[in-house]
This record gives structure tokens, C-alpha cells and sequence, in this order.
């Protein structure tokens, strides 16, 4: 039985030696059986989002709703959940047996039953061999560790379950592995679920839904495709899929078609972007941010005719994709720009002076806020 | 169902009730023995300091005469100047002899370093007492050592002072409390980062001058709160004073005097009064002096030390270290001698005999069994106390935490002596609770004076222990008891048993609570010694120390044994 979960003015201050507001206002719902991800930088509250669902910390202010229970006072050993912790907290002094059945024994459930639903659990999450040797979970591989936190975690049925990096200690061709494996435990299950990361890959590749989380406040809410489409402003847009970022100022609008000109650049950017939702109101002769994805833009061997110019830095091949890194001189220092090609540009080698063009379809944001 | 229900009224009420209370129960457990038994006891010796002279109690006049004789009498200035000498000098002592070797043995390239470790423990783990019999029997009037240190010191037309007396006193707490400094600055030298010395060396200064400007300097804090420790004991003990000081007085013999000779439990809260505030006093300074001076000592990128490998030096403290370890383990020695014999002579032991053991069952068995009940049965209640008081304070942290935290440390600054008068004062035959005579107050003094190591011993590994690993077990529908019966306390039980087990060694050989609190029916196996020793059957106390220390060392054996962790480590509880 799987419940929505609900987030009502949700504030949480820690007041210690300095006053942190690590969750400002934070207002959402989470669907019944959703695999939900919040991502978002180190420190901007996702950890204590989750905290505060499972009831770990208590809420400054707001309210939180499991269905239409509230929860918010009630201690996480009365919530019926289960998390994962990013260090797994396995009981080092009990073998993998015990560990797995904890949350049964608490329920005081018989033993049969509990050696029942143990091997379920344990075949659910692949590990259905390591019963039999039971050993000590320190014995046992990081990705092993992994999946005995969640069948430690989906043993009872919970309503919900909570994910904090649970891939974060493993190495990158386990987590690629073991993301697919939570994406298909928690299918099956249909448990609501938390999903915490700050690796947007993995955030897009397991997710139902995600919210960017930035500074206790989440910037934008919906699936990896939306928000990789129109991303709120260029803080997200940067956060789903990379962008590159040019700042100038409105120089004409004619119905969807925008007249930009790019700072330190002679002719103007003609193109008909997608304008992100905090800048509806635009007008001639507001500054901007101009966004590009590597993929809406162009390089070529240098021309005379060309503007924005700059030196191949590094060219990756990504498998379909060439991915040139562009280093532009700008103002006194310089940036890189990336650069998704299809194929090779003949011609064109690393060290190389080439000129970038600019595709239709680019994105308007208001000026600054471009960062991470 | 109801739950829910519940939920949507979501008034005050319903809240509390979600709330957990087992922590709250658990808290009020300690927090009651305190105030009962610390507390109160505390209180009423306060206001006893400031009542006439006797053992009335009663909220009448209010007087400071029992404060006045450390003006008007002899008796009372000589102890507090005999304290006062005492503790500075032994501290003075003890940091001349300690430094050295703790540098030596971090820093020179010798032998037998472990050993000389090992040993070196050894004087603050065997009981004080014994180490002031066994020096009478060396350096006493008829001294056998005595003898030829005169005939050396003749030639230059001195003499040895006498044992009984300051030098007496002075030279055996010197060589029982060198350990903590020693320990302690070869903790020091060891941690401190060779790279400061090497830069110090590239700069261009010499090994005198870096030793002088940045290694001593950044080992001060770890002498600082060695000093202070040392300071403490030194105030605090009963047994050496008691045995060696003829009529020379201290704080804690004054106070038995005025218990014991005079009945004046009054007057004895007044000087323990007296006694609190000075090494309340040397606590707050070590705060200040530590506080002041933090230094880091950064333990990444170290550099493996240079040890001083010319032999000279390797001569010189090899021969040190032995010379050192041989007089502070030269009591012990001589009491498992002097036990197999009946008298010590100016030539050496005389008359081989094991009559001394044999008569032990006779003289000693109801004190050995009254010893190792209380020991026990106090060990595992400090226990219970010290773990539930650690785990509270820590991980709960109630409000209020922080009375707990300072009142279960507070014992480290009240001797043995005080404690005993404030629970006599506190429980005596007439007051709503007498206790007097029974084993009962003798565990509580037990408890209230060595709680403090489980507790610091408990904090220790708690502080080793990933709180989520108890959050895992409160999401998995675990409240507090329940998490902490399955997985906080079988994770820090190490912690607890090396607590314990020190808790018991020590309270096998207590002396200085004791000896105000036992009656015909409570007396102890060191009682006992003591008592032996005042009717100067040398042979039957050493015997008698000889059991003891071998039932310590089996305990503090076994525990290393067990736990594979260092006996040094734990005594630096304090
Ligand atoms: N117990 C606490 N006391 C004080 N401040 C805290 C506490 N826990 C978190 N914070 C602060 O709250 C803010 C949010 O922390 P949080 O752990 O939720 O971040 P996060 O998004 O999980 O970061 P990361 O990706 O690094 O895990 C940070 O500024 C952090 O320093
Ligand atoms: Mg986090």
C-alpha cells in the first residue's frame, strides 16, 4: 500500500552555532507509487527534505501528509517506512539474515513468516546465494551492502521509501548497474519513492519525476523531458543536460522571433527561442541570458565572415556524438563552450581556430542566475 | 484507524501523546540517583560547614566558626600548608621525572620500549597504599636500604630525612603519580607533527632550540591537564598521608581525624569544603591554561620521526628509564618478599615463613568476600548509571543534558575523604534515610566516585558510533529502547566493559571512601591491610596486598585480553 506524500509550507531552521534555513517554504505533492528524484547541488537541502519526511528532524514550520494522515509530529518508528542510508548503517554485530529481518522482528511477526518474506525480499533484490553463507555484511561487496540496505528497507512494505545517494559509495559502472535495479525493484513494489542525488544523469535515467532543489527552495518540478525542454530559468536548465550561456540585450521581438545582441559581438542573434517562463513579460532593450545545449550549435573552419570564434580545446568522441570543447576569449578571462556534432567537421583538429554558429532554437532566460 | 482519526483533530494534546517518552523515563532514572544521592548529600554538607561544631544538624544559627580554625589553629594551617606543599611538589616532581622519560621513550632509539610502558603503568594501577607500607619497611628507621643510602650521604655529612613526614610523603606520591605524566607527554611527543620540527630544522635552529620553542610548547597542554590530574591525586589521597605523614597532616587525614577522633562532622564539611574549592579552583585554571593554548596537531602527510640513535644518549635513557621503573616498582617487590617472611632486618628479610597466607582465612576472608561483593555489584551499577547517562547526554541531549554531563563528572574533583563525609552528612542515623554502616552507602560512594569512567569510557565509543546506524533502526519501527537494546548498546558494550573492568580494579583496592564508611560488618580487604599495617604485622598486610594486586592484575589482564586494548589507554580516564 503505497501513499501520496504531501508537502505544505514545509520550513526547517537549524539554529546552532549559525542559523542555516536549509528548506524555505517547500510546497509539493509526490503521487502514490511515483519514483520521485530530488536533485540538486551539495548543501541546498535535499538531505533534509528527506529527513524531514521520515520524520528525523522536526519541522521548523509547515506540514507534511502521508495520503491525508499528518505526519508531522508523529516519530519515524510510527510512520511505517523504509529508508536507505548513503553509508547503508548496516548492523556491523548482525549477519545479513538479521539485518534483513530487523524491521520483522520489531513487528514481533512469527518466525516462519519472517524466513518467508527474507527470501522473497532477498531474491527481489538479486541477492537470493548470499542466505545461504550468510555472513557479516562487512563481508560483503559495495554493491552487495547496497542491495541488503534495501531489502533491509522493503522487507515490512512500507508506504513509502527513502533514498539518500544510495549509489554514492559505489563506483560508476555499479551505479549505472544498480540504478536500473532500484528503477525495476521499485516497479515491482509500486512503493512511493524518494530518490535523492545530485548526479543529474542519474536523476534523469531513474526518475518518474524530479525537483530541483536549490538553496532550500525547489526551482522546478516535472519529468526529465520537460524540464530538460523548458526549464524554468537557466539555473535548471543547466542542472538537466548542459548549457551554454551568452548575455545580451533584447534589440526587437516580433511575435515568437527575438532580435538579441550578444555583449562583445557586432551583428545581432536572430532566432526564435523558447522563453522561459520568468520572462514573459520581456521587452525591447532588457537584458538577458541566451542559452544554447551543446547540440543547437555549430562549428566550422574558421572565416572571415564568422563572429564568435575560438580554439578546439579538447575533442571527445561520445559515441554517436563529437563533443568539441571551444575555448572563446571573453572580456579579460575565457570560457569553454561545448559543441555536439554529429560527425566530424573535416578540417578541423584540436588546437584549431573555428567559428560557432548559432542554430533557431535556443533559450531566453532572464539575466543572471546562469550558475552551477 | 483511531490513528488517523486522531491525526485530523491534530490538536496539543494529541501531539504529546505522538511523542516519545522512553528517553524521558530513562533520563529521569539517573538524574533522581544524582540528586538523592550527590546532590543532596552536597547540599546538607554545605550548610553543615556553616553550623557549630558537632554533628547536629539543624537550620539554626549560621556560623563561620568552623572556617576560622584555618586562622586560629595550628592544626588546621599546617594541613592546608602541608597540601599545599605536598601537591605542588609531587606535581613539580613528578613532571621532573615524567617528561624526560615520556620524551625518551618517544623519541630515542632503544629497547624494551613496550615493556617499559607496560610497566610503567603498573604504580597507578596497584594500590597507593601499599607502596607507603613497603617504603617504610626500605627507608623506615631500621630501613633496610635506609642503611646504605646514609653511609653514601654520610660522606658528605648528610643524612636521609625521615620517612614519616613531607619528604616521606612527597617521595611516595612522586613515584606512584609519575605515570600520568609520563603517559601522558609520550602521548605528547609521539603526536606531535615531525614536520614542524623539520621546517624548525631547515630554518637553521638546533635540537636544543627546537625542542625549546616548538615542541614543548605544543606538548604544554597535554602537561597542563597531567599536572592538574596529578594535583588532584595528590590533594586527594587519604592512604599515603595516613601511612607516612607521623604528625604532619593534610587536608583528607584532617577530616578523618575530626570524623573519627571528634565526631565533628561539621567541621569536617567545613574543610572539605575547603578542599573542593582548591581543586575546583585547579580544574577551572586547566580549562583556562588548555583552552588558551589549542594547538593542532595535524596527523595527515606526517613524516616518520628521526629517533636520537647516538649512543650516549641511548645509554643515558635506557639507564634512566630502568633506574625509575626499579624505585616506583621497588615497594611492590618488597611487600611479596617481606610476605614470605616474618620480620625485615638492616641485613635483608629474616625468618622465611608462610604463615602470613596461611593465616589469611582466618584474618581475611569476610573482607575479601565484602570486597568483592561491593566491588562488583558497584561496577555493575556504574555500569547501568554510567552507560544510560552517556547515551542520553550524547545522543538525546534532553534539556538538562548538561547538568547531567557536569554532575556525573563532578566526582573527578571530589577526593574520597569529601565524598564519604557528604554522604554520611547527608544519610547519617538520624537523618530521613540513615544509611551509616551499611553496604548500601559504601556502593553508593562507589558509584558516585567512579561512575565518571564508564561514562568517559561510554562517551568514547559512542563517539565511534554512526548515528545512523540508529536512525536505520527507528525507520525500521524501532522506538528508542527497543533501538537501543538491539543496536546501540550491543555496539558500544566494548566501551562499557573496559569502563567496568577498570570501575572494579579500582574499587577492589579502595581506601580513601572507605575508611570512613565501614563498620565491623562492611570492612574491606584493604581495610584490613590497613589495619595490619597501623598494628605493624608487616608480613600478614603484605600477604594480604599481595592477593589484592593479584586479583587486580587478573582483572586488568583479562580485560586486555579480551578487549586487545591497551591498559595505558584506559587509565588515562583519570
Ligand atoms: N544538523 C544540522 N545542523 C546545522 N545545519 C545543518 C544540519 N544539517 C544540515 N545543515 C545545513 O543545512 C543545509 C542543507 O543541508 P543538506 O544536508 O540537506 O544538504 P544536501 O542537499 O543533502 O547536500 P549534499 O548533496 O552535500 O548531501 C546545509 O547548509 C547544511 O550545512
Ligand atoms: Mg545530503
Amino acid at each position: 500500500m503505497s501513499s501520496s506524500i504531501s508537502y505544505k509550507n514545509v520550513q526547517k531552521t537549524f539554529t546552532g552555532s549559525q542559523v542555516v534555513h536549509a528548506l524555505k517554504k517547500v510546497s509539493f505533492t509526490i503521487e502514490p507509487g511515483e519514483l520521485f528524484c530530488l536533485l540538486g547541488p551539495s548543501g541546498c537541502g535535499k538531505t533534509t527534505l528527506l529527513r524531514c519526511t521520515a520524520g528525523l528532524e522536526t519541522l521548523t514550520d509547515g506540514r507534511i501528509f502521508y495520503d491525508d494522515r499528518d505526519v508531522t509530529t508523529i516519530p519515524p518508528f510510527r510512520r511505517n517506512i523504509g529508508m536507505v542510508f548513503q553509508s547503508f548503517a548496516l548492523y556491523p554485530h548482525m549477519n545479513v539474515f538479521e539485518n534483513v529481518a530487523y524491521g520483522l522482528r520489531v513487528r514481533g511477526i512469527d518466525e516462519k513468516s519472517i524466513r518467508n518474506k527474507v527470501t522473497d525480499i532477498m531474491e527481489l533484490v538479486g541477492l537470493p546465494d548470499v542466505l545461504r553463507r550468510n555472513p557479516s555484511p562487512t563481508a560483503l561487496s559495495g554493491g552487495q551492502q547496497q542491495r541488503v540496505a534495501v531489502a533491509r528497507a522493503l522487507v515490512y512494505d512500507p508506504q513509502i521509501l527513502l533514498l539518500d545517494e544510495p549509489l554514492a559509495n559505489l563506483d560508476a559502472k555499479l551505479r549505472r548497474h544498480m540504478r536500473a535495479e532500484i528503477r525495476r525493484i521499485q516497479k515491482v513494489t509500486n512503493v512511493t519513492t524518494i530518490f535523492v542525488t545530485h548526479d543529474q544523469e542519474e536523476a534523469m535515467a531513474i526518475g518518474d519525476r524530479l525537483a530541483i532543489m536549490r538553496d532550500g527552495l525547489i526551482e522546478q518540478i516535472g519529468s526529465s523531458d520537460e524540464i530538460y525542454h523548458n526549464p524554468n530559468n537557466a539555473f535548471v536548465s543547466n542542472f538537466i543536460g548542459k548549457m551554454n550561456f551568452f548575455t545580451g540585450t533584447i534589440g526587437s521581438i516580433r511575435g515568437e522571433h527575438y532580435q538579441v545582441q550578444l555583449d562583445g559581438r557586432n551583428s545581432a542573434l536572430s532566432f526564435t527561442p523558447k522563453v522561459s517562463s520568468e520572462l514573459k513579460a520581456a521587452a525591447v532593450g532588457d537584458r538577458v541570458t541566451v542559452g544554447f545545449r551543446p547540440e543547437h550549435l555549430r562549428i566550422k573552419p574558421k572565416a572571415p565572415d564568422h563572429e564568435v570564434l575560438g580554439r578546439v580545446r579538447i575533442i571527445q568522441h561520445l559515441g554517436q556524438i563529437i563533443r568539441y570543447e571551444v575555448v572563446v576569449e571573453e572580456g579579460a578571462g575565457e570560457r569553454v563552450i561545448e559543441v555536439d556534432m554529429l560527425g566530424t567537421v573535416p578540417g578541423v583538429g584540436e588546437g584549431d581556430a573555428v567559428a560557432i554558429e548559432f542554430s533557431e532554437r535556443g533559450f531566453l532566460f532572464a539575466e543572471g542566475g546562469e550558475v552551477a | 484507524m483511531s490513528l488517523k482519526m486522531q491525526d485530523k483533530g491534530g490538536g496539543w494534546l494529541t501531539r504529546q501523546r505522538q511523542k516519545d517518552y522512553t528517553p524521558y523515563l530513562v533520563f529521569t532514572i539517573p538524574l533522581a540517583f544524582l540528586v538523592i544521592f550527590l546532590f543532596w548529600p552536597l547540599v546538607t554538607t554545605f550548610i553543615r560547614a556553616f553550623l557549630g561544631s558537632g554533628s547536629r544538624f539543624s537550620l539554626g544559627p549560621l556560623t563561620v566558626s568552623n572556617f576560622e580554625r584555618f586562622a586560629t589553629s595550628n592544626l588546621y594551617r599546617g594541613s592546608l600548608r602541608n597540601s599545599f606543599i605536598i601537591s605542588f611538589s609531587v606535581v613539580f616532581f613528578t613532571l621532573l621525572i615524567g617528561v624526560p622519560m615520556g620524551y625518551f621513550v618517544a623519541r630515542v632509539k632503544m629497547p624494551f620500549k613496550r615493556l617499559i610502558l607496560s610497566l610503567g603503568i603498573l604504580p597507578i594501577i596497584l594500590p597507593s597504599f601499599v607502596g607507603a607500607f613497603s617504603w617504610v619497611i626500605l627507608l623506615g628507621r631500621q630501613g633496610f636500604v635506609r642503611h646504605y643510602i646514609n653511609m653514601v650521604l654520610g660522606v658528605f655529612g648528610l643524612e636521609l630525612p625521615s620517612i614519616y613526614g613531607l619528604f616521606g610523603v612527597i617521595f611516595t606520591m612522586t613515584v606512584t603519580y609519575y605515570p600520568f605524566i609520563f603517559l601522558l607527554s609520550y602521548g605528547a611527543f609521539e603526536a606531535v607533527n615531525p614536520l614542524l620540527e623539520e621546517a624548525a630544522m631547515i630554518m637553521g635552529s638546533g635540537r636544543s632550540r627546537i625542542l625549546r620553542t616548538i615542541t614543548l610548547p605544543l606538548v604544554i597542554p597535554s602537561l597542563a591537564a597531567g599536572s592538574i590530574l596529578v594535583f588532584i591525586r595528590a590533594m586527594g589521597n587519604f592512604g599515603i598521608p595516613a601511612m607516612l605523614g607521623g604528625d604532619q597532616y593534610v587536608l583528607p587525614t584532617l577530616i578523618y581525624f575530626r570524623v573519627n577522633g571528634f565526631w565533628d562532622l561539621n567541621g569536617a564539611a567545613a574543610i572539605s569544603l575547603i578542599s573542593v574549592a582548591i581543586t575546583g579552583g585547579a580544574l577551572l585554571l586547566q580549562k583556562f591554561i588548555v583552552s588558551k593554548r589549542e594547538y593542532e596537531t595535524i596527523s595527515a602527510s606526517r613524516s616518520e620521526y628521526k629517533l636520537h640513535s647516538h649512543p650516549a644518549i641511548r645509554i643515558i635513557a635506557t639507564l634512566y628509564c630502568g633506574i625509575i621503573l626499579i624505585i616506583s616498582l621497588a615497594p611492590q617487590m618488597t611487600m611479596f618478599i617481606m610476605s614470605f617472611f616474618t620480620r625485615w632486618g638492616a641485613a635483608g628479610p629474616e625468618g622465611f615463613t608462610l604463615t602470613n597466607y596461611a593465616r589469611i582465612p582466618t584474618i581475611a576472608s569476610r573482607p575479601i568476600l565484602n570486597s568483592l561483593f561491593l566491588a562488583t555489584t558497584a561496577s555493575l551499577l556504574c555500569a547501568i548509571l554510567g552507560s544510560l547517562v552517556a547515551y542520553i547526554t550524547e545522543r538525546r541531549k534532553p534539556r538538562g543534558a548538561l547538568i547531567l554531563d557536569l554532575a556525573i563528572m563532578a566526582p573527578f574533583i571530589l577526593p574520597g575523604t569529601v565524598v564519604s563525609v557528604a554522604l554520611i552528612s547527608g544519610f547519617g542515623g538520624d537523618s530521613w534515610l540513615p544509611l551509616t554502616g551499611t553496604f548500601t552507602i559504601i556502593l553508593i560512594s562507589y558509584m558516585i566516585r567512579r561512575t565518571p569512567y564508564v561514562f568517559r569510557s561510554v562517551v568514547a565509543s559512542l563517539s565511534q558510533l554512526d548515528p545512523t546506524l540508529e536512525e536505520a533502526s527507528m525507520i525500521s519501527g524501532a522506538n528508542w529502547l527497543y533501538t537501543f537494546r538491539r543496536v546501540s548498546f550491543p555496539l558500544i558494550l566494548p566501551g562499557i566493559l573496559s569502563g567496568t573492568i577498570l570501575t572494579f580494579a579500582t574499587l577492589l583496592q579502595e581506601l580513601s571512601t572507605t575508611i570512613l564508611l565501614y563498620s565491623s560488618n562492611t570492612r574491606t580487604l584493604p581495610i584490613q591491610i590497613w589495619g595490619a599495617v597501623a598494628d605493624g604485622k608487616f608480613g600478614e598486610a603484605s600477604a594480604m596486598s599481595t592477593l589484592l594486586i593479584a586479583m587486580v592484575f587478573v582483572v586488568v589482564y583479562g580485560m586486555n585480553r579480551f578487549l586487545g586494548q591497551s591498559i595505558s589507554s584506559s587509565f588515562k580516564v583519570g
